[in-house]
């Protein structure tokens, strides 16, 4: 051990030796700025690089994977609200209902397929139960097709399988995507880190500036100013595009909250839809329905004052319109059935009222989410060349600093 | 030493194993079953008590009936005039019975046409009635809510209901049977004792049938029970004649079996103390059953359960 402790002894003798010495100082101050030029550089093409990833994780992946778990959401829903319409018509099921329901149906096995990357257990459960599902329907179909109200019960249980397992997982699925989101959002925000030590770099150099001034007289050494010019650069480079990003991080979060808000507010409004439907279906036993509706159609509202107070467009302009009138419809059906006119509220259900509600929704939901990917596409250009130019004005300011600093410690020789 | 290394490191090489090949393992989807589905251990607190004796199927006896158009002022029948239709609880789900007829929408069925008979008698015009679907565990609250004015649904008069409910006199006679998969074995009741039995729940059928079997499920509707039949998540459904018939006629694989084990008088279920429509009611179905409307209903449904017997004779209390 005190063998050992000899060779420690002479480095820490030598270090503090070149420290009380002037050229022993220099020889240190260009060591330690090297170094530190060069650790700053890479930290800060680190963080660049974690934004980058960031951004184009949400541009390729996070977004459409969100989008996909909200359609697998939106086609299930639509295709039993369209399912148990159907079977409302009497007689033949319509073609159109069934060609949306089909339509449905494709498209969460579609959406399913897409999220499957990043959720493969609940994705799983979908995949399991939607085929039962299916089964189901089209044993009710058969059963209706000839005149069998067994073929009813078996809508009923299939509308039930679809509550209880289907839509629960959907609905986890959705959220475990925006949740997805939102961390990306979260890993592009701003670098202070990097930040502090590319300001402390700045300093730094600066002060051996001033105590080179101090030491030899020299108001201006060209090396060192190179490096600071660099140093500063670099900072007020990354400062400005982390400031321009953040911002545009900051505009993509109120957009992704806005196509939240919407697809909510369209979740509910085909939840609504098909509750209505049921209230009809059940003919005077549908109390529980229309409960449903009603609680339904409070969230709605709420969802629709929502999106108008983030941003007010003309998409959920039209929407809140359409879903008032839709509402008086609906009062109108309900009298229709409880005055016992049961032909009469059938057909008021296929007003358009619903549809174009839909429809103005899909819409906001689009524009919300061009805004998001526009936001986006913006902050990723705005980083684009950061990582290299950070990376080059290190090295500039490492070589700087040196080259500077070489030139006085020439003088002691 | 260097080779003693090498030995060893080839060696452990040779015994190194990369993991087992991936298998992939199927996910299990739970089989569906009919939305509140569920097992009945013990019968209903209401067979814990006896039910009060009482001389069940005797109702009132009925005046003259008044022209259609023409009910007694201030009567229940004058009120239900002026609302211009009658309001019956009747059932979508009883293939024969009361069921939806998916060609046209509309519900038809034994049932649905006595009801048709009673607003024939109050508006001369059978259509004037709206029908509101109702469960069986619905019957008796729709009644005391005021929600319907008559009850035409299968609902077999028992002393027990008679404390809620007032009934006309029987219009129908029934009795509980057994529906099974046909080559099952299952000769009738007797068999059901290590079987598992589907009922609807708030039937009478329950507390017949729940001592019996080895395990009684519950469902809202007598056609959730022929899902869980063909699903086979149940053995035999046990209920009257009448529903089994409807059941057997919508899937070829299954039959009645054994005789009638139970007497099932059904009833029109009237609010209670409304004697005046109960009078009412009984006057339609006497007329029923003398011009020969009961006995043309019956053949337009229920052929599927033998010719047309002849229509319960009416007891009066008075």
């Amino acid at each position: 051990m005190v063998v050992d402790s000899q060779p420690r002894q002479a480095l820490v003798r030598r270090v503090t030796g070149l420290a009380r010495s002037t050229p022993g100082r220099l020889s240190l101050i260009v060591v330690v700025l090297v170094v530190a030029s060069l650790a700053s550089g890479w930290l800060t093409t680190w963080s660049v690089n974690r934004q980058e990833r960031a951004l184009e994780d949400l541009a390729t992946r996070s977004e459409p994977l969100a989008h996909a778990a909200q359609e697998v959401y939106r086609a299930l829903q639509d295709a039993d609200a369209t399912a148990a319409s159907a079977f409302l018509s009497g007689g033949l099921e319509p073609s159109e209902l069934r060609e949306r329901y089909e339509a449905d149906v494709a498209q969460a096995q579609a959406a399913l397929s897409v999220a499957t990357a990043t959720s493969p257990e609940l994705t799983a459960t979908l995949a399991a139960q939607l085929p039962v599902y299916t089964g189901l329907i089209e044993t009710a179909r058969t059963n209706n097709r000839q005149g069998f109200p067994v073929g009813a019960a078996y809508l009923r249980e299939a509308s039930g399988l679809m509550r209880t397992q289907l839509l629960p997982a959907a609905q986890e699925l959705y959220r475990a995507e925006t949740d997805r989101v939102a961390r990306a959002q979260d890993e592009a925000s701003f670098p202070w880190g990097s930040v502090a030590v590319a300001l402390a770099f700045v300093i730094a150099l600066v002060l051996t500036q001033r105590y080179l001034t101090r030491k030899t007289n020299r108001l201006l050494n060209v090396g060192l100013l190179v490096a600071t010019g660099a140093a500063a650069l670099s900072l007020l480079w990354m400062t400005t595009v982390s400031v321009l990003v953040m911002n545009d991080v900051a505009d993509s979060r109120a957009a992704s909250q806005k196509v939240d808000v919407l697809a909510q507010a369209r979740i509910a409004t085909l939840t609504a839809r098909g509750e209505e439907t049921l209230t009809l279906v059940a003919r005077g036993a549908g109390q529980t329905y229309e409960k449903n509706f009603v609680e339904v159609s409070e969230r709605l509202e709420g969802l629709l004052d929502q999106a108008s107070k983030l941003d007010d467009t003309a998409a959920v302009d039209e929407a809140m319109k359409q879903f008032r009138q839709w509402q008086q419809v609906h009062q109108r059906i309900r009298e229709a059935d409880d005055a016992g006119q049961y032909t009469e509220a059938v057909s008021l259900i296929g007003s358009p009222y619903f549809d174009s509600l839909d429809q103005a929704l899909v819409r906001g939901i689009g524009e919300a989410r061009q805004d998001f990917s526009d936001e986006v596409a913006v902050a990723r250009v705005s980083l684009s060349g950061t990582a290299v130019g950070v990376l080059v004005l290190a090295v500039v300011g490492a070589a700087g600093a040196a080259m500077g600093l070489w030139q006085r410690l020439k003088e002691y020789r | 030493m260097r080779r003693l290394a090498l030995a060893a490191v080839l060696l452990l090489g040779a015994c190194a194993s990369g993991p087992a090949p991936s298998e992939v393992v199927p996910r299990s989807a739970p089989a569906p079953q009919p939305a509140n589905a569920s097992t009945v251990s013990a019968a209903p607190s209401s067979q814990a008590n006896p039910p009060p004796s009482c001389d069940a199927t005797a109702s009132l006896r009925p005046g003259a009936l008044p022209q259609p158009g023409q009910m007694p002022d201030g009567s229940t029948m004058a009120r239900i005039a002026q609302r211009g239709r009658l309001i019956a609880g009747v059932d979508q789900n009883s293939y024969l019975m009361g069921f939806r007829n998916s060609f046209t929408g509309e519900i038809e069925g034994f049932d649905v046409d006595v009801a048709r008979q009673i607003a024939k008698a109050v508006f001369g015009d059978e259509k004037k009635v709206q029908f509101k679907v109702v469960t069986a565990a619905e019957r008796i609250p729709m009644l005391q809510s005021g929600a319907v004015d008559v009850v035409v649904r299968t609902m077999t008069i028992t002393c027990d209901r008679l404390e809620d409910v007032d009934f006309s006199q029987v219009y129908y006679q029934a009795g509980q049977r057994v529906l099974v998969r046909r080559n099952s074995g299952i000769t009738g009741v007797e068999g059901l004792a290590d079987k598992r039995v589907c009922v609807a729940s708030g039937s009478t059928s329950l507390n017949n049938v729940v001592n019996r079997a080895k395990t009684t499920v519950s469902v809202p509707n007598w056609t959730d029970c022929l899902v869980m039949l063909q699903q086979g998540q149940t053995d035999a459904i046990s209920t009257d004649d009448t529903i089994l018939a409807g059941l057997a006629a919508q899937d070829p694989y299954t039959e009645v079996v054994g005789s009638r084990f139970t007497d099932e008088s059904y009833g029109v279920g009237v609010p209670k103390g409304q004697e005046d429509l109960v009078r009412f009611v009984n006057g339609v179905l006497e007329r029923m059953r003398t011009d020969g409307t009961w006995r043309g209903i019956y053949l337009r449904w229920l052929t599927p359960l033998g010719p047309a017997p002849t229509p319960p004779v009416a007891r009066y209390r008075d």
